[in-house]
């Protein structure tokens, strides 16, 4: 069988998702089951976004900020930091693999860091398998 | 707030072949038409071309358009050239959504099925996305006049002259004690032999002489507060705390520097007096002296090109001007000491530019031109007691074939160059960013070079990358000119996108205002609420992803917005 996990991207506007952009101006290549949403500043993902994305049915969720000490917003990126290590208590509770959630710092320069983080996590979570957190909650509903 | 009221247009640029050629833009625009609430759905060869525009434009009078999704290249490039479009048909700008299928989808998927897959579910996102998009209010904030300018080399002397000339304030802060820069340690320049004593020393004394320019020299920056019309600092003088400036703008222009040359190994640069670096020739030049260690007149000078450059174990990229400037050695040599001997060792040579193909056709002058592979340096060792000659190179030469070896008594070793070794701290102070070798990142590498991520702070001359003299003053007289520009207008649009709090179901907790990074927000005792300040307030959304009520909402990124955003690209991504 072969499995493409569906993964949803979380980047910043000034660091991550310009590196982003900056991997498609090089014109690099990348797996193409990654979907990204572009917010301001790593601080604003929401805990409730990364558990949406997993129930609507992705197998992992992946969150960009710029490099501690680079935040457009001067910290956001460490709040952002201390809710993934909250989530990833929370995580094991739930018993969802680690895997699924990976949090990577992205400066607007780095699109081959993205490129290679992205296809790195791809084949991890594909490895592991289809997340049964959708199945679970489409059943007990 | 949704509606049930919603007509939607969605347009979906091929970009050329761009988008088209890895994604079947046609039968998206059938399929997304089908979807509710759109009223149109197109593809079109360029959506930001002007017929483009008025194509939305005229959909949204003839469709009673309430909101528009682009998809099309990244919205980093083009969403204000659609929120302009659709603001002039009376819609809000903020009511305009982009799906980014070029930058993240077709340059970077080979798959043609799987890239018209997911631009299909960026594009129903957007859709889902744009249902709770609300109009927002222009904001503006007044521009101080007062213009900093990082740096007092060539480019920031130009940039700062610019705008005072133009009769505004500007405080120009150097970290030497003197301005002047790398240029002021250049005798002539290329191609064409013009003093760079001369055009340096011109702009200082106009700079001493300006009354529009405040000169702050043993100083430096460490930290700025404020933002776009209102930054603040206090000035560092001799490491110790000065005066205080408030400024509307930031030009940075901090310039660049040699690489050590003592790390090529096998250039023995640390261990023979005689190897030198292109700069301290420079140096002779200007003192007039050509001569050795021991103060001969060498007979054989070597000059090596791309030392520390084009080379994957010290920097990859080009220098850009040492090529030129080898042959401008060359010519010297050649007029001061006509016996002497010239070998060039170089890789390939560079010399585009205005007069720089006719200076390299002239250069021809009884020179040796030796080509080395970039990845197989020459060696350079100490010559052999009674050799006509103190060093010896050894280089396998690429047109030839052959290993040889060359006689020198002075080596001239042409210097990559690389960013300030303190450019980190310049960047983390204005909030701008590097890209590698701490060279200055532009807000986009052609259609913005002279503006950076940060509203209000621009880059000029080398700080950027390896430029010519030229080319820097270019950039400092467009940095200038876009200062200028907002002077000018006196006020400058800023985003919309501040946090509000509903006063409803703020509990109180006050947890927001302990993260907001600008202290932007405040506690009103009487209500038992938080208030936010929305000239403070830069848009972060900390607060939004904070508050355990939902009291506070982060405008244009909302719960609601990036929730139905994030339902649209699951959904898809397993039913199409």
């Amino acid at each position: 069988m072969d499995f493409k996990p569906t993964i949803v991207a979380f980047l910043c506007n000034w660091c991550a998702y310009t590196g982003a952009d900056l991997a498609g101006t090089s014109r690099m290549k990348y797996t193409a089951n990654v979907r990204i949403v572009r917010i301001m500043c790593s601080g604003r993902i929401d805990p409730t976004f990364i558990m949406k994305a997993l129930r609507q049915g992705a197998d992992g969720v992946l969150l960009c900020g710029c490099h501690p000490g680079d935040c457009h917003y001067h910290e956001g990126n460490y709040k952002c930091l201390r809710r993934y290590h909250l989530l990833q208590r929370y995580f094991r509770q739930m018993g969802i693999e680690k895997e699924r959630l990976r949090l990577e710092w992205v400066s607007a320069s780095e699109g081959s860091l993205f490129v290679d983080i992205v296809n790195e996590m791809s084949d991890v979570i594909a490895q592991l398998g289809p997340s049964k957190l959708k199945q679970e909650i489409e059943t007990t509903v | 707030m949704k509606t049930n009221d919603h007509r939607i247009g969605v347009y979906i640029c091929w970009c050329g072949t761009n988008i088209s050629g890895m994604v079947d833009v046609e039968a998206l625009s059938q399929s997304i038409g089908q979807l509710p609430d759109v009223a149109v759905s197109r593809d079109y060869k360029y959506a930001c071309s002007d017929p483009g525009q008025q194509l939305i434009i005229d959909d949204i009078h003839e469709y009673r358009l309430t909101n528009v999704v682009v998809a099309s290249c990244s919205p980093r490039i083009h969403e204000i050239t659609f929120r302009r479009a659709i603001e002039n048909a009376g819609l809000n700008p903020y009511m305009l959504e982009m799906a980014n299928i070029r930058e993240q989808v077709s340059w970077v998927h080979s798959d043609r099925d799987e890239a018209t897959r997911k631009a299909g579910a960026l594009i129903k996102a957007a859709i889902n996305r744009v249902r709770y998009h609300e109009p927002l209010e222009k904001r503006y904030v007044d521009i101080n006049p007062t213009t900093l300018v990082i740096g007092a080399g060539i480019s920031g002397m130009t940039a700062a002259l610019e705008i005072a000339d133009a009769g505004k304030k500007v405080y120009l802060v150097e970290k030497a004690d003197k301005p002047g820069g790398l240029v002021a340690q250049l005798d002539l320049t290329y191609p064409h032999f013009d003093s760079a004593q001369e055009l340096v020393l011109s702009k200082i004394k106009r700079v001493n002489d300006h009354p529009n320019i405040d000169l702050f020299l043993n100083s430096t920056i460490t930290e700025i507060s404020g933002f776009i019309g209102n930054f603040s600092t206090h000035l560092r003088l001799d490491g110790q705390e000065g005066q205080e400036l408030k400024f509307g703008n930031i030009i940075v222009a901090t310039g660049l520097r040699p690489i050590d040359a003592g790390i090529i190994e096998n250039y023995n640069y640390r261990n023979i007096p005689d190897v030198i670096t292109s700069l301290e020739f420079e140096k002779m030049l200007l003192e007039g002296n050509i001569s050795t260690e021991e103060g001969k007149t060498p007979k054989h000078v070597a000059i090596i090109h791309c030392a520390g450059s084009r080379n994957s174990r010290y920097h990859e990229y080009c220098s850009r001007t040492c090529c030129m400037v080898a042959l401008k050695f060359i010519h010297q040599i050649r007029s001061i000491l006509p016996q002497t001997n010239i070998y060039d060792l170089y890789t390939d040579m560079r010399s585009f530019g205005k007069g720089c193909e006719a200076l390299y056709t002239r250069t021809n002058n009884n020179t040796m031109f030796l080509m080395f592979d970039k990845d197989d340096l020459p060696q350079i060792k100490t010559a052999n007691p009674g050799d006509d000659c103190s060093i010896l190179i050894e280089m396998n030469e690429k047109l030839s074939g052959r290993s040889v070896e060359i006689p020198a008594d002075m080596v001239i070793l042409m210097v990559g160059m690389e960013g300030q070794t303190d450019a980190k701290d310049i960047a983390r102070a204005v909030g701008i960013s590097l890209c590698g070798s701490n060279f200055f990142i532009e807000k986009h590498p052609k259609l913005d070079p002279v503006a950076t991520t940060t509203d209000g702070v621009f880059i000029a001359g080398a700080c950027q990358g390896p430029k010519d003299i030229p080319d820097s003053i270019a950039q400092a007289s467009a940095a200038a000119a876009r200062v200028l520009s907002t002077i000018s207008a006196g006020k400058v649009q800023v985003e919309s996108i501040t946090a509000s709090v509903n006063e409803d179901i703020c509990c109180g907790c006050q947890t927001c205002i302990s993260v907001c990074p600008y202290s932007a927000i405040s506690f009103d005792e009487e209500k038992s609420v938080s208030v936010v300040n929305e000239l403070i307030c830069k848009g972060c959304g900390t607060c939004g992803s904070t508050c355990p009520t939902g009291a506070i909402r982060s405008r244009h990124y909302t719960d609601e917005q990036i929730l139905s955003q994030i339902s649209g690209l699951i959904e898809t991504a397993n039913t199409m």
